[in-house]
């Protein structure tokens, strides 16, 4: 061989080493692109459950006289800090090099606050009373480079608002209005209302509502959308005002916060203010929220976090449900709500500093600025997807506002305030209801069919059944999920009666109908052997004509002339027009001719001399199939059920065409479903890329591949055993 | 025991109703098969055949309603009255039938599409000069001519022949100006937006060096004053166009004015006969394949879906062909036979059954984002944030679904080449032909239908395949086809139409589905169409491929 190959012109050699190099290369590529499929997958999805990084930015020296507020900007590139004595300083948060400052005060701050819900607006108190000023942050492109111009704007007329008590307070903004509670020291609670105005204009005062309280409170606090007001006093009592009549305002709960006998260390509202984050003084911070059920509105601890240290201070996270605690020896832990899931906890390092005075955490989560003493303190985080855990994903999961754990998909998010429900359960449990019904329609038609076809059939009309069900199989799904969608849905809603009758008796027509085949001539019956599946098919339409025209008869004398409504009364099952039963029979044809084809192959593949021994030793052929060939070829058979199970779950058009793609968790036939790959379909080209959504999705994906893949290799290597038995007897 | 009892048992235990049982599972499959194709074939191919007119005097309405029959159903007098609560049930017998009539005049007098209880209508006749028109825009008119104004001239009589040429005039003017709009104004615009690209690229660079930056503003001008002179054609023709108007008399009594600018076609169905009838639906055919769509898709042609179809597929089949030849010929030739090979054989398998979402998942995140986004920033800086190749586009797509059936061309040549015997391969080595040879002059062309049919399943399946391409590429509604005349004439960036897509688009999203129907169904029956001959022709290959292999081992 060496020999022959040494002779070669170099021509020849040449093109034989190319070849050899290029398949190999090829080859090995194209099976590398295969495995990049699963590892890319695995890639995205893999940082969903990674841990959080803190690590220090940079310090730098604090000018000024000392914050009393300081805060981020929404690209975290600017700080700011207003200082007791009324300066406004915005600053690089890098490099701490002032970029301008403005004091906006003549008399001393008292205290500072962002204003409730969001953005940029502030409000400060002095002696003379309350005023709000914007961080307004212009972005221009002088020569190319990106700069941002801070400065304060004014959104009302600067002079500031006299307030009557010198208590907590808090201001509420919507559209139109802005709404101020104060606490007196007189125990009174007052309620000003205020018409938004123009920038420059005054405040135009609306109402004022004082309200006596029956004990003292520390801290007043708006809820959330404007309904709720908490009353909160240091020892953990709370009180929730329902203040949709500010005049009349209802005291919905009253309650505690912490145990008696405990202290409260630090309160803060989640973004959204549907709940209030409590830390006490057993390292623990509790998430209590308002729900309603049938005894009215109560306040709820949905979940407590176990810190590592006594909490020093909350800080809640502008845009997720997340939050961090600064311990009292400057350890940062950083969690989120929903997930119910510690990302993080980092010794902060603060020189020895035992203290921080003032802190804030960026808009986006991923800068922490900390005052402490003479120098400020930048962190950056490395947080991006607290708010998905294994546990939130699959198992119940106590969301704001609800009364119980629940199991929910509902990733559409209207704004920051909204907690994403990111359960993949019900989807889980979407895609095998879909599956579930489709099988049950599929699996005996194939089955059978495939013995009838390999066992019973005539060669001269396999000759034609074979390649009918190969091109059934070829049928794009967008057809028949477009044919089920638009025309077997208002078909079967229409008919639902005699559609549920026709599937009922169709077997037992067919028995009868056999039956009446014994009284056929011998001749006839002789002739038609092998073509039993043709003769069945106008047998089939007549059964189902019959079964459709009893339909409306069997609803007036059963169910009251309305199967629906009798249905939804007496079972309470609810019905919609695109449901399993539309499902199952549209992907039930979809996989019948996986299924068919391969248990065909296997019941066919049956070596005849297993058959002919059986028929000699005296056995009738049902006798033969039943005990002889069902039994030799059910690995095939289980393979092919294994496969059309494949197919079912990851169908992806027809689900989405003949379902109406809600995520109920409900086995009711006459109700959809959304299964992972419809969700996919329908969410993937709308999600953010890096986003935990988009990251939830290819998980679907891989939940979905892994799934196929385990059935489709289980089937393979049982068919492969199989064959090798076949190969023996 | 008496004899009959046993003779029952003699007959369950002869298994013949199981036989029969069995015997049914195949009548459903094959009734399936065939009711499917049925169905869309007959509502796929009647809705162009030009339906008689019907002027129907229904009880309750004093004017009458002239329209097409399209559907009617049967429903259960209770259901009936229950929707119906004013109506008396007396005397209606126990079924109600509806039928809906097809009304048009969407715009004059909606809705366009009305349910009528047959014991309603009071009379019915086709009158012969009832006209039917196609608009550009809300759907059909139906009504009687009264008068055409044509270059000025009003005629009443013999009105349906002038109004014939006039619309000949409008579609030649129509044609013309489609010719000026897609050929230079496209052009133009498409230079325009090459000579703003090249300014930022140099930009870019570094400032723009005087020459060149001179020579572009040259150019610019010379394509603006080509374009003023262009427009100002197509404000000509447009002008043109709307010249002339006819009235036609709806069924309510009133009239209305028609632009022969909004008039496409005109027809009198009750007159027509049976040879009119045909042309007439060989016509309406050919507007429905070689027509871009109008009116959200509801109405007008599928061409640029059936265009977008076959360049996806195409280029799909240019990608999968080398690449699943080439991996089969490794596995099989090649690599060295063992577990690790079999492992692969079963991973290749076993991806043909992977959800094709699956796969739009892994296009969308590794081809779109990941290699898009890479080709984007190193190629097209200039064009960004504006992404080129960091979005769904046809090339993106056509790879996504050649990785999708890449597995079914190994499965596929693997099976061809494991086919031929090994005397024949031994023989090309003993006469001193190299492995290459061997496998370029011997192996390849004797495993040549078995690649065939690889790729020809492998085009089918990816012809009907929807769920990967709606995240990969195919839009609704694409402005431009991805092959034109501009360059670099085809524009694999760019997104597309495709039939699967068109029918869950029209079918589920579309604002008027009753008026979709017909088209979701002549759309399908297209693609069912394409893909059973595709398949057929696979499984034909594959007989004779099995004939020749029996002859040689033989």
């Amino acid at each position: 061989m060496k020999h022959a190959i040494g002779r070669l012109s170099p021509r020849r050699r040449g093109v034989n080493v190319v070849t050899t190099q290029v398949v190999r290369f090829g080859g090995a590529a194209v099976i590398a692109a295969i495995a990049l499929i699963f590892f890319y997958l695995v890639w995205v999805v893999a940082p969903l459950f990674w841990p959080a990084d803190v690590e220090p930015l940079a310090h730098h020296d604090r000018s000024g006289a000392a914050p009393v507020l300081v805060d981020i900007d929404d690209n975290s590139e600017i700080g700011l800090a207003l200082s007791e004595t009324g300066v406004v300083r915005f600053f690089d948060l890098e490099t701490g090099a002032a970029i301008t400052s403005e004091a906006i005060s003549n008399t001393p701050i008292l205290d500072a606050q962002r204003v409730f819900p969001g953005g940029n607006r502030y409000v400060v108190r002095t002696a003379a009373g309350l005023f709000f000023f914007d961080a307004a942050y212009a972005v221009s492109f002088p020569a190319g480079q990106r700069t941002v111009t801070p400065r304060v704007d004014w959104p009302f007329e600067r002079e500031p608002l006299a307030l009557t008590g010198t208590g907590s307070f808090d201001v509420h903004r919507t559209d139109s209005t802005v709404t101020i509670a104060t606490l007196s020291a007189a125990e009174q609670l007052t309620l000003m209302s205020f018409t938004d105005a123009e920038p420059g204009y005054p405040l135009e005062f609306g109402r004022t509502y004082i309200h006596q309280l029956e004990t003292a409170f520390d801290r007043v606090l708006f809820g959330a959308r404007g309904q709720w007001l908490y009353l909160i006093a240091d020892d953990g009592v709370i009180e929730v005002w329902d203040i949709r009549v500010p005049s009349a305002p209802q005291t919905a709960f009253r309650g505690r916060l912490v145990p008696e006998g405990h202290a409260m260390l630090a309160l803060e509202p989640l973004v959204g203010r549907l709940s209030l984050l409590v830390a006490d003084d057993e390292q623990r911070v509790t998430q209590w929220f308002m729900v309603r059920d049938e005894f009215g509105y109560r306040m709820v601890a949905a979940r407590d976090f176990e810190l590592d240290a006594a909490p020093l201070m909350l800080l809640a996270e502008a845009r997720r449900k997340g939050f961090a605690v600064l311990d009292q020896d400057l350890t940062l832990e950083l969690a989120h709500t929903t997930a119910h899931r510690i990302t993080a906890r980092a010794q902060l390092d603060t020189d020895g500093t035992p203290s921080v005075d003032v802190a804030a955490l960026s808009p986006r989560a991923d800068r922490l600025l900390l005052a402490t003493g003479d120098t400020m303190w930048v962190y950056a985080i490395d947080n991006p997807h607290p708010d998905v855990s294994a546990a939130a994903l699959w198992t119940k999961v106590w969301y704001e506002g609800y009364t119980e754990p629940v199991l929910s998909w509902q990733s559409s998010a209207a704004d920051n305030a909204f907690e994403p429900k990111f359960s993949l359960t019900p989807l889980a449990f979407g895609t095998l209801k879909a599956a579930f019904y489709a099988m049950l329609f599929a699996m005996p038609v194939a089955i059978m069919g495939a013995i009838y076809t390999a066992y019973f059939m005539a060669p001269a009309m396999r000759r034609w059944v074979k390649p009918g069900i190969e091109v059934m199989a070829a049928l794009p799904t967008v057809i028949l999920g477009f044919l089920a969608g638009l025309w077997l849905a208002p078909l079967l809603e229409a008919n639902l009666v005699g559609a549920m009758f026709t599937l009922a008796t169709l077997p037992a027509a067919f028995m009868l109908f056999a039956w009446l085949w014994r009284f056929a001539p011998a001749t006839i019956r002789r002739a038609c052997d092998g073509w039993y599946g043709a003769i069945a098919v106008p047998v089939l339409a007549i059964s189902i004509w019959l079964g459709f025209a009893a339909g409306p008869v069997l609803e007036r004398l059963l169910f009251d002339g309305d199967a629906k409504a009798w249905m939804l009364a007496e079972l309470e099952l609810e019905f919609d027009q695109r449901n399993s039963l539309v499902v199952g029979i549209a992907m039930g044809l979809a996989v019948i001719p996986t299924i068919f084809s391969i248990a065909e192959e296997a019941i066919y593949g049956v070596p005849r001399h297993l058959i002919n021994g059986s028929l000699a030793l005296g056995a009738t052929w049902w006798q033969t199939l039943v005990r002889v060939v069902l039994l030799t070829a059910s690995p095939g058979i289980f393979s092919a059920v294994m496969i059309g199970m494949g197919r079912a779950v990851g169908e992806t058009m027809i689900v989405l065409m003949a379902t109406g793609n809600t995520a109920v968790m409900d086995l009711n036939i006459f109700q959809g479903m959304r299964t992972f790959s419809a969700n996919i379909a329908v969410e993937l080209p709308e999600s953010e890329v890096g986003s935990t959504h988009y990251r939830v999705l290819f998980l679907a994906a891989l939940v979905l591949f892994a799934i196929t893949f385990v059935f489709n290799t289980v089937a393979e290597l049982v068919r492969q055993r199989l064959r090798t038995r076949y190969g023996s007897l | 025991m008496n004899s009959a009892g046993q003779a029952r048992r003699g007959w369950m235990a002869s298994g013949e109703p199981w036989i029969w049982l069995n015997a049914a599972a195949v009548g459903v499959s094959i009734s399936a098969v065939l009711g499917l194709l049925m169905l869309i074939g007959a509502q796929g191919l009647a809705h162009f055949w030009p339906a008689a007119v019907q002027e129907v005097n229904v009880a309750g309405r004093d004017a009458p309603l002239l329209g097409e029959w399209v559907d009617h159903e049967t429903v259960p007098l209770h259901q009936f009255l229950e929707a119906n609560p004013g109506v008396q049930g007396e005397g209606l017998g126990e079924f109600v039938e509806r039928r809906l009539l097809k009304t048009g005049n969407r715009r004059e007098a909606p809705p366009d599409f009305r349910w009528i209880n047959a014991h309603d209508i009071v009379t019915q006749a086709s009158p012969i000069d009832a006209l039917v028109i196609e608009r550009t825009e809300w759907g059909n008119v139906y009504g009687q001519l009264q008068w055409v104004r044509f270059d000025g001239e009003t005629t009443t009589n013999e009105a349906f022949t002038v109004l014939k040429r006039g619309l000949e005039r409008a579609t030649t003017l129509r044609d013309e100006i489609a010719a000026i709009e897609s050929g230079i104004i496209k052009t133009i615009n498409s230079e325009l937006e090459r000579l703003r690209l090249e300014r930022r690229r140099a930009a870019l660079r570094g400032g723009a060096s005087g020459a060149s930056s001179s020579g572009l503003d040259a150019r610019e001008a010379e394509l603006t004053v080509r374009y003023a002179a262009a427009e100002s054609r197509l404000r000509d023709r447009q002008q043109a166009l709307r010249r002339d108007v006819f009235s036609v008399r709806l069924a309510d009594g009133t009239t209305t004015e028609i632009n022969f600018g909004d008039a496409l076609r005109a027809w009198q169905p009750n007159t027509m006969g049976i040879g009119a009838k045909l042309a007439h639906y060989g016509q309406s055919l050919w507007i429905f394949l070689s027509d871009p769509p109008r009116e959200a898709n509801t109405e007008g042609g599928i061409f640029p879906a059936i265009f977008g179809t076959v360049m996806m597929v195409l280029l799909m089949s240019v990608l999968v062909t080398p690449f699943g030849v080439i991996a089969a010929v490794y596995l099989r030739e090649y690599a060295r036979q063992g577990a690790f090979v079999r492992l692969i054989r079963i991973a290749v398998n076993n991806l043909a059954g992977v959800p094709s979402i699956v796969y739009g998942v892994f296009g969308l995140g590794f081809f779109v984002y990941f290699v898009g986004g890479a080709i984007d920033e190193l190629l097209f800086p200039e064009a960004l944030p504006a992404p080129t190749f960091g979005t769904p586009g046809l090339l993106w797509a056509s790879l996504t679904l050649a990785l999708l059936t890449v597995p079914v061309v190994i499965v596929s040549t693997e099976e061809g080449l494991a086919r031929i015997p090994r005397a024949i391969r031994e023989g090309s080595l003993a006469l001193g032909a190299t492995k290459a040879e061997t496998l370029f002059r011997v192996m390849l062309p004797m495993a040549s239908p078995s690649i065939l049919t690889g790729v020809i399943l492998a085009i089918a399946r990816a012809a009907g395949e929807v769920a990967p391409l709606m995240l990969v590429g195919v839009v609704k509604l694409a402005p431009t086809l991805p092959l034109d005349g501009d360059f670099p004439f085809l524009h694999l960036d760019r997104k597309f139409m495709h039939l699967g897509f068109h029918i869950y688009d029209v079918g589920f999203q579309s604002p008027n589905v009753e008026a979709a129907r017909p088209l979701v169904y002549a759309t399908a029956l297209l693609l069912v169409l394409i893909i059973i001959v595709l398949n057929l022709t696979a499984i034909m290959l594959r007989n004779r491929l099995e004939a020749r292999y029996k002859s040689l081992e033989g």
